[in-house]
């Protein structure tokens, strides 16, 4: 056997070891989608079966658009995430603006303040947020849900650090021309920084989709709940309608499903480079 | 004369409009920080040394002896083991499995479009679905997986597997997201090195620990500390699938704290659990970063 031929045969049990664990990894997925067609008789059923008998089994589906508003669901978690990382990302827009382009008392002092943020994982703020939360009169509303996320100390570090990068005559230029602050942010400044912008929109936007504790702490109307919440409250406690559970876990992978393959690229690029400055 | 003087004394001073535009720019975020983060620690803070009643309100001082109390409650023990086991078995199981996909699929090949996006997949699945998904995958009668492998495991429903169930979870909802940090980092590793070791004579194993390993180093501890503070604070999956039983084998730190907060109202215990959690965590990265001056390598 030539080099050539050798190294095109250990590359192609690569290739198939890889397919493999690959198909080992992405099992649940599949096994969870194919059991979404699958009635309760084939559940209950043995051996289990890992193909349901026709996909053309549409009941589930029908069942959990009856029992909870889906839609509802859906549009609660996209106003949920984009008020989050909408806001979150204008506030860290204006700390990164001010801790490049200001002199001021103080700045060193609150810039750490602002990072210090990162070191107070929120999931143990959880209890007391809770209660501020309800003495604001918060409880399941928006503004309520999404609070907790406004402060992005790694956004607003990424930013200053891209803004840093921005040449400074662009700043004094537009002053000359009388150009103030935020004009000078929004016609100069954001639109040269669109990637990172984008960037940390998507991966906020995701992170906050798939939130599944807050929400549901501040939520109490099966109305406002949250589609991460609201698949949740599909099981009963007897746990025998799998079935109906795996149909709303399938319906609520949909957009999730869509933006990763038709976005995967990006949303991979986009959480990996926001993950190092995490 | 006196003009000049106070002009002297002040060459930068600005119209006061001017002196406070970074603080109002600043104002936002900050207000949130101090609402939403330093406030809630200083009173769980708070919490954590006084008798509060339920509706929170505190109503004295006692001292240490929310934590005596704390100490004294076997559950309090026994969710700190799990919590321990839980983050010293995923932290490394984790690294070791994206590591090797990571290092199964730097060099490109034909179909490596297909399979970095299984390995990438479980990024798009919420904690919510994964948890609700494995529920069924783990069912002990009607699940596939007892079936697939001919076991006869209980899992959930199993003291003695519930928190290695959990673990799988976990383990499995970081694969994606690591899986594709590693693989960034391989394919960053500068070819001529890799090419110069081969030439040199070096095995595919001494090229992995000598000059691989050093180079991605930095991802190492990266993805070890985010596992870590991530499985310290595992409690989502607790929530939706076992509320911490059978008889407590799943209950965790977080999920004491949740439930003795916001299900019983005892939020002194609940802050104490917390402070503990934070302290630990806290603890656990310093030791990383410790070890980070020895041995992680910055190009």
């Amino acid at each position: 056997m030539t080099r050539k031929q050798k190294k095109r045969l250990s590359d192609a049990l690569l290739s198939l070891l890889a397919l493999c664990l690959g198909l080992a990894i992405i099992f649940p997925v599949l096994y969870g989608i194919l059991g979404a067609f699958k009635s309760e008789a084939e559940f209950a059923a043995y051996p289990p079966t890992l193909f349901p008998q026709s996909f053309g089994y549409t009941e589930n589906f029908e069942t959990v658009w009856r029992q909870v508003p889906v839609l509802r669901f859906f549009f609660n978690s996209f106003v949920v995430a984009l008020l989050g990382t909408g806001v979150r990302l204008v506030f860290a827009i204006l700390a990164a603006y001010a801790f490049v382009f200001f002199e001021f008392k103080g700045k060193r002092f609150l810039f750490f303040l602002i990072l210090g943020t990162m070191m107070l994982p929120a999931d143990t703020l959880l209890i007391t947020n809770y209660q501020t939360v309800a003495q604001l009169g918060l409880m399941d509303s928006y503004l309520g849900m999404a609070i907790t996320s406004f402060v992005g100390a790694s956004q607003m570090f990424m930013l200053r650090q891209n803004f840093k990068s921005a040449p400074l005559a662009l700043k004094e230029a537009a002053h000359l021309d009388g150009c103030g602050d935020l004009h000078f942010m929004l016609s100069i400044l954001l639109p040269i920084s669109k990637p990172v912008l984008v960037t940390l929109f998507v991966q906020g936007f995701v992170t906050m989709w798939n939130a599944y504790l807050w929400p549901l702490l501040v939520t109490n109307q099966n109305d406002m709940r949250t589609i991460q919440v609201g698949i949740t409250m599909l099981t009963t406690l007897e746990d025998t309608n799998y079935h109906v559970v795996l149909a709303g876990v399938a319906i609520s992978l949909i957009p999730a499903f869509i933006l990763f393959f038709f976005l995967r690229r990006n949303i991979t690029r986009a959480m990996a480079a926001g993950a190092l400055v995490g | 004369m006196h003009i000049r003087a106070a002009a002297q004394g002040n060459p930068r001073r600005k119209p006061l409009r001017q002196r406070l535009k970074p603080y109002l720019f600043l104002l936002p975020i900050l207000l949130f920080a101090i609402g939403f983060v330093y406030y809630p620690f200083f009173k769980t803070f708070l919490y954590s040394f006084s008798r509060v009643n339920f509706k929170g309100e505190i109503t004295g001082f006692v001292g240490l002896e929310n934590f005596r109390y704390l100490f004294s409650r076997r559950d309090f023990g026994i969710a700190l083991k799990n919590t321990l086991q839980l983050t010293l078995l995923n932290v490394p199981i984790t690294l070791a499995i994206t590591i090797f996909l990571a290092l199964l699929a730097t060099n490109r090949r034909r179909g490596s479009a297909i399979y970095e996006t299984m390995f990438t997949l479980p990024m798009a699945v919420s904690m919510s679905a994964a948890a609700l998904i494995f529920k069924v995958l783990l069912n002990p009668t009607v699940g596939y997986i007892n079936h697939l492998f001919q076991l006869n495991i209980g899992w959930y429903e199993d003291r003695n597997t519930a928190l290695y169930g959990i673990l799988m979870l976990t383990v499995w909802m970081g694969i994606g997201f690591d899986f594709l940090l590693f693989l960034s980092a391989f394919r960053s590793v500068p070819r001529h090195l890799m090419e110069a070791a081969l030439i040199d004579g070096a095995g595919a194993g001494n090229r992995f620990l000598r000059i691989q390993l050093p180079l991605i180093s930095p991802t190492i501890l990266y993805v070890a500390c985010t596992n870590m503070v991530l499985a310290m604070m595992t409690s989502g999956p607790i929530i939706i699938l076992t509320q911490g039983g059978p008889s407590r084998a799943t209950t965790t730190l977080i999920y004491m704290m949740y439930s003795s907060g916001y299900s019983s109202s005892n939020y002194s215990l609940a802050a104490c659990v917390s402070l503990i959690t934070f302290a630990l965590t806290l603890l656990f990265t310093i030791g990383a970063f410790t070890l980070e001056g020895k041995k992680v390598h910055y190009q």
